[in-house]
């Protein structure tokens, strides 16, 4: 049974194999963010090295990799992942562990390439891509008063009206805990700590709920990023949390009345992982280097308000401002990562959702399903 | 009398009997490869990826293989207080070896199944191994993280013990099998799939009945109109039929929401307040609208294509009978269909049962049905025989509804077309 099954898989994979054969098939999410990648990093590096960058679209998650591999044919050579994916990938063999400080390049001043990026990678198998922030905006044309802090998502009595949230608990409890008057701590450490101590998670679910059957207040949950700067225009809610660059495309691109609040961020993170047994190994490790050095990463943020990984990418923005591809837009204030946007934020921590998503999931289920 | 002279011969002189079983044979084969590359389909697509579903949700071989020593040892452990300084020893054994093979994250992952939380103790023992003492590994591994110290985790070590397990179907119904051996619920915060699987019914159960509301009339109506008529209406059953189903999913987001156009409307001719609009989305409302639009065309066809047949002179025999319109319809007009609306409600009732993209945007806060469950486990937490289990579960259960409807109408009496 098992042989056969793997035949099958084996047969269709075969057949998914098109003109992929002599070129790094990089996995990504697809739509304006794989445009960003392509256009900022991929395409330059493909032409610098004369290797083929093919881009595929997935949508997320180890499954296909997983099947892929069960079946011996590999048809990916880099996956975008999630911080979540490159523990399990890791674990489960599926990517190449890196050397780091071997494997990738130094800053332009000679800083080693560990040092340059934002944080410690979760996982040996990744290295940083992009991060990109949950935070909350609200459409300024819909509330009087204009809300400053993450204690104001959560406050019904000043700023009545319906919140959209994320349809999991991912990111979700962080900001419950926070605005719930918890100390966040260095990156959020704090947050964490109380969330992994007993009774914690409880505390912070029950803030949601809270929020949730306020009448003043009450939840519309999103699925896609699309939907919160639609649901901010559309006036469906006062505030909503998203990810920081669709609220950009809303303001710059589309010139929408939202504003974007820092206070309270969590900074989230994309990474790339070289998969092992890739159909091309050695060329995507290569261009796997070239395409995370400074000046590359630094490309993707001139198409999508998403910050570089590297610390010195940063200072090429600054000093190629503005670096937007509309040719007036400062991009480094818009960044996640600028010092400004740093006030208050806490890093999500895929070691602790690694360990603890299945069961509270089970427990954020249970709440939604008593609203 | 001897038998030659009972059997009759062909003109070769071979018996006749044998001849036409040879002349039957060929036929036979004929016929077998005739079918054979529909039942190879059959076979490859079907009955094996099943086979394997069901292999994958019971079969917990690698986790046994992993920890021989320690599942030796946990065997005299009766599970009640932390076990002796045997397992403890034998579990770092097992894992020192995992460890240089470079294999313990399977480990931890598996683990984590069970009980979260392993897999960050797991890699950090992982770490301190390397400088364990000999002697007194209890002490040591209790040491590297205080959840060694707590009995659920060795629990969980244990319930992973036997090569097959029917752990995954219970945990779908939010069992779990204690130190005991009993059965019993998981505690009251973490019961959620029982939850999902009566919404998932009850979702499905109403899309269906909606659907076979608003489509018998419809149906009726496209088989009796002149053909100039009908085929146009045809056409606007079938026009969201070539609609991308995430577009027609936003579309009723923008019509329904609170500030959406119906409500809009509704306020500017003044049925409703302001201030009190109607939620009509992202609740089941949402759901149930939304999906009884996108499930419709598979009610309409099936009735459709009954209806067509039904010679509109039997109605008229039944009034001329002396039935008013009533008893004419429901007497001989309504049996009649009964085949048509069987094959509908399965359709639109086995689909509605696996939708999740629809209810995901529009349901809200119970926009969480079984098969986003599967997903999830599919897709993130890559526990492929949890996931495996809930399918076939969800494929039981629709073989349930099949066995009572063959019971109820028979199954003999459904009709396509």
């Amino acid at each position: 049974m098992k042989k056969l099954s793997k035949l099958l898989l084996t047969l269709t994979f075969a057949l998914s194999i098109t003109s992929s054969a002599f070129a790094v098939t990089v996995a990504s999410w697809g739509g304006a963010y794989t445009e960003s990648q392509k256009l900022g990093y991929g395409d330059p590096t493909a032409k610098a090295l004369g290797i083929d960058i093919n881009w595929v679209d997935y949508s997320g998650g180890l499954s296909e990799i997983k099947a892929q591999k069960e079946a011996g044919a590999i048809n990916w050579d880099i996956m975008d992942v999630f911080a979540m994916d490159t523990i399990t990938g890791c674990d489960e063999g599926i990517f190449v562990e890196f050397d780091f400080d071997k494997d990738f390049p130094p800053a332009p001043d000679g800083t080693p390439a560990s040092e340059d990026f934002f944080t410690s990678m979760p996982s040996k198998c990744a290295v940083g891509n992009i991060l990109y922030s949950w935070n909350y905006a609200y459409n300024s044309e819909n509330l009087k008063n204009s809300p400053k802090t993450i204690k104001d998502f959560f406050n019904t009595k000043r700023f009545p009206g319906k919140r959209a949230i994320y349809k999991s608990a991912l990111t979700n409890l962080e900001i419950a805990l926070a605005a719930d008057g918890v100390k966040m701590g260095k990156g959020g450490e704090f947050l964490y700590k109380r969330l992994e101590a007993e009774g914690g998670v409880d505390r912070a679910i029950a803030k949601i709920k809270k929020l949730c059957t306020d009448p003043n207040g009450g939840c519309v949950f999103w699925s896609a990023g699309a939907q919160p700067p639609e649901l901010l225009m559309s006036g469906e809610v006062v505030m909503a949390t998203g990810w920081n660059g669709r609220f950009f495309n809303a303001t710059i691109g589309e010139g929408a009345p939202i504003v974007q609040v820092w206070d309270g961020q969590g900074l989230d993170y994309e990474y790339f992982a070289l998969v092992k047994g890739g159909p091309d190994e050695a060329n995507a490790k290569k261009a796997l280097a070239m395409m995370t050095n400074t000046e590359m990463l630094a490309g993707s943020a001139k198409y999508i308000a998403y910050a570089p990984w590297r610390k010195s990418s940063i200072a090429v923005m600054e000093a190629g401002e503005p670096w937007y591809k509309d040719g007036k837009t400062n991009m480094v204030p818009h960044m996640p990562t600028a010092p400004a946007n740093l006030k208050k934020y806490f890093l999500v921590n895929a070691d602790f959702w690694a360990d603890n998503s299945a069961e509270i999931g089970e427990k954020w289920e249970a709440m939604k399903a008593g609203l | 009398m001897s038998s030659e002279t009972q059997k009759i011969l062909t003109t070769d002189g071979i018996p006749l009997e044998e001849s036409l079983k040879k002349a039957e044979k060929k036929n036979k084969i004929k016929a077998f490869l005739l079918v054979a590359p529909l039942l190879l389909y059959l076979l490859i697509t079907y009955i094996f990826p099943i086979g394997d579903m069901f292999l994958r949700s019971i079969d917990d071989k690698m986790v046994t293989k992993m920890l021989p020593k320690t599942f030796k040892a946990m065997e005299q452990w009766d599970g009640k207080d932390l076990p002796s300084e045997e397992v403890f020893e034998a579990f770092y054994l097992d894992y020192r070896i995992l460890v240089k093979e470079k294999t313990f994250g399977k480990l931890a992952t598996q683990l984590n199944y069970e009980k979260n939380g392993f897999k960050s103790i797991l890699k950090k023992l992982a770490r301190k191994q390397k400088k364990f003492e000999e002697g007194n590994y209890k002490e040591q591994i209790m040491k590297v993280h205080k959840r060694w110290a707590n009995v659920e985790y060795w629990r969980a070590i244990k319930r992973r013990a036997p090569n097959y397990t029917y752990a995954k179907y219970l945990k779908g119904v939010d069992m779990y099998e204690d130190e005991n051996g009993k059965i019993v619920q998981v505690e009251e915060s973490r019961r959620v799939h029982k939850k999902l699987w009566f919404r998932t019914l009850e979702i499905a159960f109403f899309v269906t009945v909606f659907c076979f509301l608003m489509a018998y009339p419809i149906a009726h109506l496209l088989a009796t109109l002149p053909m100039k008529y009908s085929n146009l209406l045809m056409i606007c059953v079938l026009l969201p039929f070539w609609t991308s189903l995430l577009v027609r999913t936003a579309s009723w987001m923008i019509l329904l929401q609170q500030q959406g156009i119906v409500n809009d409307f509704f306020v500017w001719i003044g049925l409703v307040a302001d201030e009190s609009r109607p939620e009509m989305m992202y609740n089941k409302t949402g759901t149930y609208v939304a999906m009884t639009q996108i499930l419709l065309p598979f009610m309409v066809l099936p009735l459709y294509s009954v209806m067509k047949t039904i010679s509109p002179s039997l109605m008229r025999a039944g009034k001329s009978l002396g039935g008013t319109p009533f008893v004419a319809f429901w007497k001989v007009y309504f049996p009649l269909t009964i085949p048509g609306i069987g094959a509908g409600c399965l359709l639109v009732f086995i689909l509605a049962i696996g939708y999740y993209i629809t209810p995901a945007l529009v349901g809200g806060a119970s926009g969480t049905l079984i098969s986003n469950q599967i997903a999830y486990h599919m897709k993130s937490t890559l526990d492929w025989s949890f996931a495996s289990a809930m399918g076939l579960m969800l494929l039981l259960g629709v073989l349930a509804i099949y066995w009572v409807y063959n019971k109820l109408v028979g199954i003999d009496n459904i009709k396509l077309g």
